[in-house]
Order: C-alpha cells, then structure tokens, then sequence
C-alpha cells in the first residue's frame, strides 16, 4: 500500500541538521520552521514535533518542469491526488502543468484543468501549479487556439505538449500571434518526418537491436526551425527537453545572436544512456529518446556552462498494462517526481556545486514558469544515505521508472511542503 | 552429451561457438534423418510446442511445424489473425493463458524486437524466436552456416557477401553474428539508405557500396528479399534500378569465384534481387537452405528441450 506518512505539522523544529541558508549548507542544531513564517526563532515558538534530521540537508523544496498526470484518461489509475502525492514525495512545492492528451486550448479548459486539480488534487490548491496553454486547437495545425483568453486566464506561456513541431506557416502564425500575449513559447523540438516511427536514438543500439531510431537531427532540424522563426518574430522560446549537443551547440549560437531562448535538460538524460536498450526493457521507453554517453556528456557540460537553464523532470504515468509489454509496443514516459532529487543531487552537486544545483532544480525552473519561490518548502535529504527504488515509493497504481529497481545515492528522509510534513 | 549455455535462442549476438557448433552438429545428424523413408524420430514425444506467429509467415511456420512432427512434438498454431490478440488481449496475457495449457515450447514470430525475451521473463516455456522485428532470425542464420558448411566444408575463413535490405533485415544481423563467430568474414552491401548508418555495428564487419568488388572473393552470397514499401517509403527509386544495381545477374557473377554459392532466405522477388536463370541455376542453393532449415530448427528444438531421448536421434 503506498499510503504516506504524512501530518498537518503547522510548526515543527528540525534537529540536527545542515540548513541551506541561500548560499551555502551551514550545521544548525535545530530549526524552527513556522508554516506561515517560515524559519523563525526559537524565543516564544510552540513546536507541535521535533524531529531528528541525523545531520541530513535541508534545502528548498524543488519546482517540477514537465508535470502531466494524465487525468481523466484512467482516474482510477492516476489521478491529481496522485500526482500531488508524488509531489509530496519528492520534495516539489510546485510545477509546470500542460496535458498531452487533453489539449488546454481555451479559457475553459484551463479554469476546468485547475479546478480539476483544486477538486480532485485533494491538497492541491496551495501548490504552486502553472500551465501552459496550447498554441493550436487540439495539437493540430489547422486552426490557432485562442491565445488571448488563454493569456488573461493565466497560463505562462504556450506549448503543445509532446507534439512535434509543427509545420513552418503554422509554426510562424502561431508564434506571430501568440507575440501579441508576451509568452514564451515552449518546444519540444521534434521534426516529426524525420522521427517518423523512430522510437529509440538512432545510434548503434538501434542498429545493432534492429529498432527504428529517431536521429539527432530530428531534434537539431526542428530547433533550428523555432530559432530562426524566434529570431524573426522576437518572440521567447525554451526548448523542453535537449538531447544533444548539436541543440545546446544552436541555443548557444541563438543567445549570441540575440534571440531569448532558453532550454531545460531532462532527468533521465541526464542518468542514463542507450546503452540501457541493450534489455529492452520498456521502462526505458522515453521520448524523446535517451541518447548516446557521447550526447549525456554533452548534456552535462551544458549544465556546467550554464548553457543550459533548468532540470526537468516530465513526470508521465504510464497505465501498467502500457508498460508489461515490448519496447516498441510501450507507451512512452516514465515517473519521476518521487525519484528525481535522490537520483540527480550527489552527481550534479560534484558537477556544478551545491547553489547552482538548487537553481537549477528549483529556483530555475520556476523562474521560466513565472511561480514564485520555494519559501517555506523544503526537503530533508539524506546525501550518503542510499535508497534502493521499490514500487511502494510512487503514488497511484502505477511505477514506471527506469529506476525501479536500482540503487539511488540519496534518500529523501522528509518534505515539508504547504505545512504538511511527509516522513518517508 | 555437450548441453547448450543458452537456455532460449533470441539471437545469435552473443551466442557461443560451442552453441553454435553443437547446433549444426545436430542439425547435420538431422539432416541425415530426413533422408531416411522414416524421418520422425521420439525425441519430443510428450512435449508440446506452440508456434506463436504474430506476423503472417508461410515458410518459416511450416518448417518449424515440420521439424516438431519430425522430433514428434504435440504441435499448435497460434496466428494473430484468428487470436484473442485482436481483441485487446496483451501479449503476456496470450503467452500466460498458453502456458495454462501446460506448453513446454513456445516459438515465436512478432513485428517488436525483443518480443522473445520479454516472453521468457514473463514465462517458465523456452523460447525460440523465429523473428522479431528487424532485430534477430537466428534459425535463419543457422540454416545459412549449415548450408554454407555442406557445401564449402567450413565457416573459418570463408567470405560471406550479404547483398540487399541489411538495415531492416533480421536475417543480415544474426547472420554477422553467427558467422562472425564461427571465424567467417562478412561483407554488406546495399543502397546507402538500406544499410545500417553506425559505425559500430559496422566494425564487425566490411561494408562494400561497389557491389563487384563485394562479390568478387565471396564464396557464399546471400541476396536479401527487397520489399517493396521500401520504394513507398522514398528509401529507394524503383525496383529497377534496385535490379540493375545491386542484382545477382549472370554479367555480375562473371566478377566472382567459380564455385561462388548464391543463397536466399526466400520467398524470392525473381528479377529484382536474383535473376531467374542465377535462382535456378549451378551455384543456386536455396533449396538445400530449405532442407536444412527443417534439420537446423529440429537441432535447436531438440538442444533446447535439453536433449533428451539423445540415443534415437
């Protein structure tokens, strides 16, 4: 049973622990963590628990980039509450909403999304929850979704989920109308004939498997596409989602030449490389696809040179049913929230140090989601504390996760998220 | 007797050289039993093997069919066509609800790679894939060494051409491994869009564009089936310009070795990938591949099973 442990702690004192203090991790013998205030002195404050935190981190709570919880597909798989769940889990205070199946392409869909997440999301409604509106009706390429309404009902920008990017008139009229809102235009760059039915990196796996791969330049052509029709139109993109270093090569070129685009690298590409298709194991089923050691080393010294902006985590519940079959026959998309810090911090702290790895787990990513900061959020990470991932660690009835089974370097021990205390 | 490592054949990648010698070894015993008026043998007696076919498939199916009867295995089809498959039911779920009826083997056919292998971790039966995707046809691969062995004696050192599809072929891919192997030196060659475009499968093998150049010191080319929603995908011009490329024709065997062997997995677009006159003529040896195709996936079946009831075979 996957239930949590989780109390309505509204002040709680932290033992023992290592406190970020907004630049550095600093010993503090305890903490007092008032739900409204934030961390307040121990004069005159009333615990309602204190908890032994065994020397672990404290550090502010993370913002997830890529969140889709696939809700009303099987609401009796997956729903909000879930995904809020996971949430809880993982430390995230907040994150990017846009639905790949279920288009947000007008004002309506948006108000019903968010109250969706507010009814359903049981303990949504103090998350810090943003969403991205489509740019076309239905993820097509017939007809613009109104942007301006979307715009006024709050969404940050505009994006079409998963979708490839779309032909080049359409591309331009989207981007030259939506100008008229101010958003960014997230891409997941993709051109969709050159994927074709390309399911893994075309590389020497797919090769050697016999599997249909998606080239690099399916990403680099499409990149190149969104730059120049940016660079055009001075409208703001992000690329969702790099994979290789030909597209942080043109993000970098881009910045050079003025245009504003900025990019986020997901988790896993982060982790893993195509040589993990060697199992065939449908867990790796991931797009777009995980990339050669060659382009995850590429990957990195993005990060390290602050080409690239954020980390994403792309959290997709995939039905169980979608995933016990073969690789090709898998539905695509792996969960992430509950998994992502333990899994990315020890290696991205020896890349890129400590404040910049918050940055880019949090604060980063909801800057180019226009939330507002971590604040009274936070995690309690255990750093040398290793975890191996077992189903019972997600939310909801499902765990597709390439981790599922492995040993992660660090274990998420607590999350204070909303005033509510999660011991795992 | 010698037991395989293997416990399931998937592919050829990986496969040992004593596996691979103890299976054409048995299939060389095999093919001597179906020379005889008698050609079933009670090796499989009590087990039951079910040919799980995903994909329309004539010659492969009844070769394995053949070589159950042959070994007097209990034998079911299973088609997609006329399976529970069409109606939403999963591919674990097929496997599991055979295996209730208490199945020792399972072959199988299907259009994913890996498909075998993830029937083996969902499964207690052996599998034996009889192709999956484009990724391995190991028994394919295995009739080619045999054939290839009866008639040049050895694999070691022999030069293998393989001419066509290679990028979407199951059959070019077990067969540079397996031949690899078993010391032979495998040559591709193809239209540039049908040929794999890493280079690291690459190194195991040598890749030729100028097709006299690879036919000229092969001493077994295999000429690949085209298909045609190759031509539909834009992958290549036309069937004829396929035919005057890259066609076994006579004026291109004038570039070989006398005694050069042609092979095909079969079935054979004549006049596109061989010419009639090269597909029934000397150096033809398709049918032979046939023949042995049934000794070979008997061998395999038998090995699998473990070998028992060894002294009738």
């Amino acid at each position: 049973m996957k239930t949590l442990n989780t109390s309505n702690l509204s002040n709680i004192v932290l033992k023992n622990a290592k406190f970020w203090n907004g630049q550095k991790f600093e010993q503090r013998d305890e903490i007092c963590v008032d739900a409204v205030k934030g961390i307040v002195p121990r004069d005159g404050f009333e615990a309602s628990a204190e908890i032994d935190c065994n020397g672990a981190l404290v550090m502010p709570a993370l913002f997830g980039l890529g969140l889709d919880f696939m809700e009303p597909l099987r609401d009796d798989v997956y729903k909000y509450a879930d995904g809020i769940d996971a949430m809880f889990r993982g430390g995230f205070y907040g994150g990017l909403y846009e639905s790949a199946a279920n288009p947000i392409d007008d004002a309506d869909k948006l108000t019903a999304t968010a109250n969706r997440f507010r009814l359903f999301g049981n303990r949504a409604h103090d998350f810090e929850i943003k969403f991205l509106g489509a740019y076309s009706k239905g993820f097509g390429t017939d007809s613009l979704a109104e942007m301006m309404e979307l715009a006024e009902a709050g969404v940050v920008g505009f994006g079409d989920g998963n979708a490839a990017i779309p032909h080049s008139r359409f591309l331009r009229l989207a981007m030259e109308y939506g100008k008229m809102t101010g958003k960014r235009f997230f891409f997941q760059p993709m051109d969709k004939t050159l994927r074709k039915s390309g399911c893994v990196h075309e590389g020497a796996y797919s090769d050697m498997l016999g599997m249909k791969g998606i080239p690099r330049i399916a990403e680099t052509v499409a990149a190149y596409t969104v730059l120049e029709t940016a660079r055009f139109l001075q409208v703001p993109v992000h690329f969702k989602q790099v994979t290789c270093g030909e597209t942080l090569d043109l993000v970098r070129a881009a910045r050079q030449k003025g245009i504003d685009v900025t990019c986020d690298v997901n988790l896993y590409h982060l982790l893993l490389d195509d040589s993990c298709l060697e199992t065939l194991d449908s867990a790796y089923h991931i797009l777009p696809p995980i990339r050669s050691a060659a382009d995850r080393d590429a990957l990195w010294a993005g990060i390290v040179d602050g080409t690239v902006d954020a980390i994403s985590v792309n959290h997709t519940p995939v039905l169980r049913q979608d995933t016990v079959v073969n690789f090709e026959d898998s539905v695509p998309g792996a969960l992430s929230l509950e998994v992502a810090l333990p899994a990315i911090w020890n290696k991205l702290v020896s890349k890129v140090g400590e404040a910049r790895a918050i940055e880019l787990l949090s604060t980063a990513p909801a800057r180019l989601a226009g939330a507002k900061s971590a604040q009274n959020n936070f995690v309690v990470l255990a750093a040398d504390k290793p975890h191996t991932v077992v189903e019972r660690d997600f939310a909801g009835h499902v765990c597709n996760s390439p981790l599922l089974g492995k040993e992660l370097p660090s274990s998420i021990l607590a999350t204070y998220i909303n005033g509510v205390y999660t011991q795992l | 007797m010698s037991a395989l490592e293997i416990k399931h054949l998937f592919g050829l990648r990986g496969v040992s050289k004593h596996d691979i010698r103890l299976i054409l070894d048995h299939a060389k015993q095999f093919r001597e039993i179906l020379e005889r008026p008698v050609k079933k043998v009670p090796s499989l007696r009590g087990m039951t093997v079910v040919n799980l076919f995903f994909e329309n498939s004539t010659r492969t199916r009844t070769s394995f069919e053949l070589a159950e009867k042959r070994l007097s295995a209990d034998t079911v089809n299973f088609a997609s066509s006329n399976s529970s498959v069409k109606k939403g039911e999963t591919l674990v779920d097929t496997l599991r609800n055979i295996e209730a009826m208490k199945i020792d083997i399972v072959v199988v056919r299907h259009k994913g790679t890996g498909v075998p292998k993830f029937l083996a971790d969902n499964s207690k039966a052996i599998i034996v894939n009889a192709g999956d995707g484009a990724h391995e046809h190991p028994t394919q691969a295995l009739l080619d060494m045999l054939t290839i062995e009866e008639k040049l004696g050895t694999l070691e050192g022999k030069n293998v051409t393989i001419i066509g599809d290679i990028r979407h072929s199951r059959v070019a891919r077990s067969n540079l491994w397996g031949m690899s192997t078993m010391g032979a030196h495998v040559t591709l060659c193809g239209p540039s869009t049908l040929v794999p475009r890493n280079t690291e499968l690459m190194n195991h093998v040598t890749w030729e564009p100028d097709v006299k150049k690879a036919v000229a010191n092969a001493d077994a080319i295999i000429a690949l089936r085209l298909q045609k929603e190759r031509m539909d995908d834009a992958l290549l011009p036309s069937m004829r310009e396929y035919r005057n490329t890259f066609g076994i024709t006579e004026e291109l065997l004038e570039n070989a070795k006398d005694k050069v062997i042609i092979m095909h997995p079969g079935p054979i677009n004549r006049g596109v990938e061989l010419d009639s006159d090269i597909a029934d003529g000397e150096h033809s040896v398709i049918l032979d591949q046939v023949t042995n195709g049934v000794a070979v996936r008997m061998a395999v079946l038998f090995l699998l099973a473990g070998g028992r009831n060894n002294e009738n075979a």
